[in-house]
């Protein structure tokens, strides 16, 4: 390893990747774990050694306890997530990429207010509006329907953000002029030039929605009242609260245990973790990709 | 707990050249922006007057003055949910800086770049557990009955479950399940900033003999500072939102953690267990009220946010 | 946009109109509270069912542990159409359900129409939560069910179910405490099984001395101070009337309870690990020579999660203290169903409820002692029930479900949430229970005045 680093005060450097190495082990091996834990038993994940591996056959046993679970509601659950999620999606993008568009290359009265309000927006905290959502999707009548989830995590106003800086910075206004001379109308302009060319910071936009939407867990929770509407989030809250993995008072008699309830975690996370796994590189440069103008 | 989840790009926020005189396109533009607009005025902008009204009404919609935040002020659970979210802020906060920061500096300037990507990598990766699924992974890490640091937290006294969520143990372990969930992210965002300052400026840095911790403490965290301001105004808005957490940690330790931990948990109390929304609005409203002044402050002083053409 | 660009007389101005904006705010302005107190509602109008709907499905929330009642009340009526839904329970002071049907209540449909819960549920459910919502709960002396059926239950059973004249639940169980203990253990040491508190204290200050570890009892569980404060008539929660409380934890009844516990503790014969909890069961099943608890103990605790063999476990009591003539004890939960009003379909939902509290089909294997006593008579014959008890424990327990102390009234909220967030963490850190009492008596009173009573004075 020493030989691999870069300058030669060997001890400071020897120290430095012993750091590194520790806080390595912080951050993966809860997630080696976690991907272990279904493949022992309940017991097996007391007694036997945290990160040794059990069998095959045991994440086949959890997986059909969990999928008995309430008649497999699991995968209502698993369909739920990725309807809001993608619904969602496509909404944020509809609605975010033109907005973004239209603030940075575009001329409007109240363009300035919006740009404000939208900043302003982005760093309040989010949860603290939630209760006065639902009243308001009360009064339309929207709670324990889809839309109560879906619309109000279709405004993302990080989105249009993102997509305003994009063009701000990387598309050159003569473009637009020039077209715009050549008897393109402003739609035409949009379409034709501007939106082939905002496929790496709609890509940005998607993957934030996309996680922020599957993992949000505080507004499902509250507007959708019924077990079969949840999204993987908050089953996953349900699962906990009426199984004996920790609460044995409760959970007696049913056997959704440790291992069933880690094999839970990782069926709720595993679409995001595949989508962090392979998009590191692409976000890094994406969301660097401005700077380099700046 | 969105705004932890975008936690990962806004470095760009803070960055954009200035933007050219242009000229007037008339309503088009507007029809642009509609569908955005609807969502903002129903979503951003609606829910905050709403949330001010409900705070100065009671529910028979009679104007009550300050009446309904000296009420909720006056609960018994108000002060120790506000000084349990302090603390936690102020500990997330420095170590979120501190480290971010400090492994940023070590993974650009001290490491083979090989070795520091994977670094990177092994970092970013629990990112993809935020929510849900890190509270009930850090429940098992927390239990010295299977975790794999068992033999950690026997060392450090603690024999069971319960004896590691002692009251004053809690911000400690909600900081731990943020920081894995959060940092890596983080330090990703921060190592390209580092990345984005030329060689050159580096390279006479070292030519007037500074050393390396010289050169990162007088030029390279200078020059990343609104990467720094940005990162902490998110981390504080999503930091005062807390409510996934103590809520599942109250229902894995069996209530052994309050159910008002934080005041995100004890405005949803007043709304849905007391049916009082205007009590929930005033926590709400004192939320917001806390999150925007800090975010002012920090933007004021670090200069974020002075993107548009007014130059 | 920065403050710092603002000009000096501008931010005068606004000083002043900020400050003259806070005078109005503060003077003369309508009360913060809320038109009705919680819970506090007047009598409710005559019970209205919904329209009703023969046959439709009926949604019932249980928890995992009558999930098979509910299940074979399936399996022997396959026409009716059931959606089962597991959630807490409302166990260990969860406050789910009630939040739920706050939510329903301001929606306006998605009530569960038939739920199993907690007796502290029945005190909201049976109140319309504000004046335009109906009560949640259905009440079932208004023709769903025949009195003679109301009539069957053990003796002061649905008290807790009665608002207002009206019987809003049908108890699933009673869990009058008892003292369990292993009979095998308990001659293979030559001890004598108590009988008095007095015996009980002296006998765990023995077992630590010759048989260190095992155990004599834990008041780590969510629901230990009612297997102990309850059992001794300790004033924790008496409701003097239906808005007034009374906590006094300094009464002597508490103190003597809180000394024999702090030290058997400290003497390590008593846990304060709970019995639920997570690694209890693994470490420890073996070490119980005894414990102080609620009828549910002997199958649902040893037989089920300690897996202690047949033959094994007996119980006596309840304890009595050294010169009390009365018997008293505790109570530790005893689930209730309730019936929603606005279910559109009331006769298959009575007739599950009934069919789960009072059938013997169901009630006889159940794991907690039956509330209907019918039922009780049938649990208590179950040649099952017996054989896995080391002596005939049906005396004791009938002897003890007429002897539950009535002075630990059901609340609005839940005797739990102070003693679990409060009292157990401090045991945990190592702290007695002496000193913790007035911590704890401070928290009941708080939690009190939040959902509307009135504190009484000693």
């Amino acid at each position: 390893m020493l030989s691999r680093l870069k300058r030669p005060h060997e001890s400071a450097s020897l120290v430095i990747v012993v750091l590194l190495l520790a806080l390595a082990v912080f951050f993966v091996v809860p997630v080696l774990w976690l991907v272990l834990a279904p493949t022992k038993t309940a017991g097996e994940l007391i007694h036997d050694g945290p990160l040794s591996f059990g069998s095959l056959a045991n994440i086949g046993t959890a997986w059909q306890h969990l999928i008995a679970f309430q008649d497999g509601v699991l995968l209502v659950w698993l369909r739920n997530s990725a309807i809001y999620s993608a619904l969602t999606l496509v909404l944020t993008l509809l609605v975010s990429v033109p907005a973004g568009y239209a603030l940075a290359l575009m001329n409007f009265r109240g363009r300035k207010t919006l740009l404000a309000v939208t900043l302003v927006v982005m760093i309040m905290p989010s949860a603290t509006l939630v209760l006065p959502v639902f009243l308001e999707l009360n009064q339309f009548g929207l709670i324990g329907t889809i839309w109560s989830v879906v619309l109000p995590m279709a405004f993302y106003p990080f989105g249009v953000y993102l997509v305003y800086i994009y063009f701000a910075t990387s598309l050159p206004r003569e473009i637009i002029e020039a077209a715009r001379i050549d008897g393109c109308s402003q739609l035409q302009v949009f379409t034709r030039i501007a939106l082939p060319l905002a496929k790496p910071v709609a890509g940005l936009v998607a993957f934030f929605s996309f996680v922020g939407n599957w993992n949000n867990f505080f507004l499902p929770y509250l507007v959708l009242p019924n077990s079969d509407q949840f999204p993987l989030q908050v089953g996953l809250n349900q699962l906990l609260s009426s199984t004996p993995a920790f609460n044995p008072v409760a959970g007696g008699g049913l056997n959704i245990t440790s291992p069933e309830l880690a094999l839970a975690v990782i069926i709720a996370i595993l679409p995001v973790l595949v989508l962090f796994v392979f998009s590191q590189r692409t976000l890094v440069s994406g969301m660097l990709a401005g700077s380099t103008k700046g | 707990m969105t705004t932890v989840d975008t936690s990962v790009a806004p470095a760009v926020t803070v960055i954009a050249s200035p933007v050219r005189r242009r000229r007037r396109t008339g309503p088009a533009g507007w029809l642009f922006v509609a569908g955005y607009t609807v969502l903002l005025v129903a979503f951003g902008i609606f829910p905050t007057v709403y949330a001010f009204y409900l705070a100065l009404t009671n529910d028979r919609g009679q104007f009550t003055g300050l009446n309904q935040f000296v009420k909720v002020a006056q609960d018994y659970r108000f002060l120790p949910a506000f000084l349990n979210i302090a603390l936690y802020l102020v500990m997330w906060l420095v170590a979120l800086v501190v480290l971010t920061v400090a492994v940023a500096v070590v993974l650009r300037g001290r490491i083979r770049p090989g070795l520091s990507a994977i670094f990177r990598f092994l970092y970013y990766v629990p990112g993809a557990l935020a929510g849900v699924a890190s509270v009930l992974v850090w429940l098992f890490m927390l239990d010295p009955g299977v975790s794999p640091a068992s033999g950690l937290l026997h060392a450090l006294g603690f024999d069971s479950f319960a004896a590691v969520l002692a009251p004053g143990d809690l911000p400690v372990i909600f900081v731990l399940i943020a920081f894995w969930t959060g940092a890596g992210g983080w330090m990703v965002v921060m190592y390209g900033a580092l990345n984005n300052i030329p060689d050159e400026v580096l390279e006479a840095a070292r030519m007037d003999g500074a050393g390396p911790w010289r050169t990162a403490w007088n030029i390279q965290i200078p020059m990343i500072r609104k990467w720094i301001a940005y990162m902490t105004i998110l981390a504080f808005a999503a930091g005062t939102q807390l409510f996934v957490e103590p809520q599942l940690l109250q229902t894995a330790s069996l209530g052994r953690v309050s159910p008002t931990w934080s005041p995100n948990q004890l405005a949803y109390v007043y709304a849905f267990q007391k049916g009082d929304f205007n009590g929930a609005a005033a926590i709400s409203v004192f939320l917001l009220a806390l999150g925007l002044i800090c975010a002012g402050v920090l933007v004021s002083r670090s200069d974020l946010f002075t993107v548009d053409d007014e130059a | 946009m920065s403050p710092r660009s603002m000009k000096s007389g501008a931010r005068r101005r606004l000083t002043i109109a900020a400050l003259s904006v806070t005078a109005v705010m503060l003077s003369a302005c309508a009360t913060a509270e809320q038109s009705t107190a919680p819970g506090g509602g007047g009598s409710p109008a005559a019970f209205e069912p919904a329209p009703q709907q023969d046959g439709s499905q009926i949604t019932v929330w249980t928890d995992s542990t009558r999930l098979k009642s509910v299940q074979a009340y399936q399996a022997a009526h396959p026409e009716a159409k059931l959606n089962v839904v597991t959630y807490d329970g409302s166990a260990d002071g969860s406050t789910y359900l009630q939040t739920k049907v706050q939510l329903f209540d301001r929606t306006g449909n998605g009530w569960p129409d038939v739920v199993f819960a907690s007796t502290t549920d029945v005190t909201w459910a049976s109140q319309p939560a504000n004046p335009q919502a109906k009560a949640f709960a259905a009440p079932f002396d208004a023709g769903l069910v025949p009195q003679a059926t109301l009539d069957g239950f053990a003796k002061g059973s649905l008290d807790p179910c009665k608002f207002n004249g009206h019987t809003y639940c049908l108890r699933n169980d009673i869990a009058q405490v008892v003292l369990w203990y292993n009979k095998k253990l308990m001659d293979e040491f030559g001890y004598q099984v108590p009988e008095t508190w007095e015996q009980y204290e002296a006998l765990g200050e023995k077992v630590a001395k010759e048989h260190p570890g095992y155990l004599i009892g834990s008041v780590g569980d969510t629901n230990s101070h009612e297997s102990y404060f309850w059992s001794s008539q300790c004033p924790a929660l008496s409701l003097v009337d239906a808005r007034t409380l009374k906590s006094d934890l300094s009464d002597k009844n508490c103190t003597r309870m809180a000394t024999l516990l702090d030290k058997l503790i400290a003497a390590k014969s008593l846990t304060t690990q709970g019995f639920f909890s997570q690694s209890f069961a693994k470490d420890n099943a073996s070490k119980v020579l005894m414990a102080n608890g609620p009828s549910w103990y002997g199958k649902y605790l040893f037989d089920g999660a300690f897996k202690v063999p047949a033959g094994q476990m007996a119980a006596t009591g309840p304890l009595k203290w050294d010169g009390e003539s009365t018997v008293a004890t505790g109570n530790v939960g005893g689930g209730v169903w309730m019936v929603s009003s606005h279910t559109a379909n009331l006769k298959t939902a009575t007739d599950l409820v009934t069919w789960l509290t009072t059938s013997n089909e169901n009630q006889a294997g159940a794991p907690t002692y039956p509330a209907y006593s019918a039922a009780a008579k049938a649990w208590l014959a179950n040649p099952e029930n017996k054989q896995y008890f080391a002596t005939d424990v049906s005396d004791v327990l009938t002897k003890a479900a007429d002897a539950v102390w009535t002075g630990w009234s059901n609340t609005r909220f839940s005797d739990a949430t102070a003693w679990s967030n409060v009292v157990l963490p401090a045991l945990t850190a190592g702290r007695t229970l002496t000193e913790t009492l007035p911590q704890w008596q401070t928290a009941i009173i708080d939690e009190a005045k939040t959902v509307g009573y009135t504190i009484a004075g000693k």
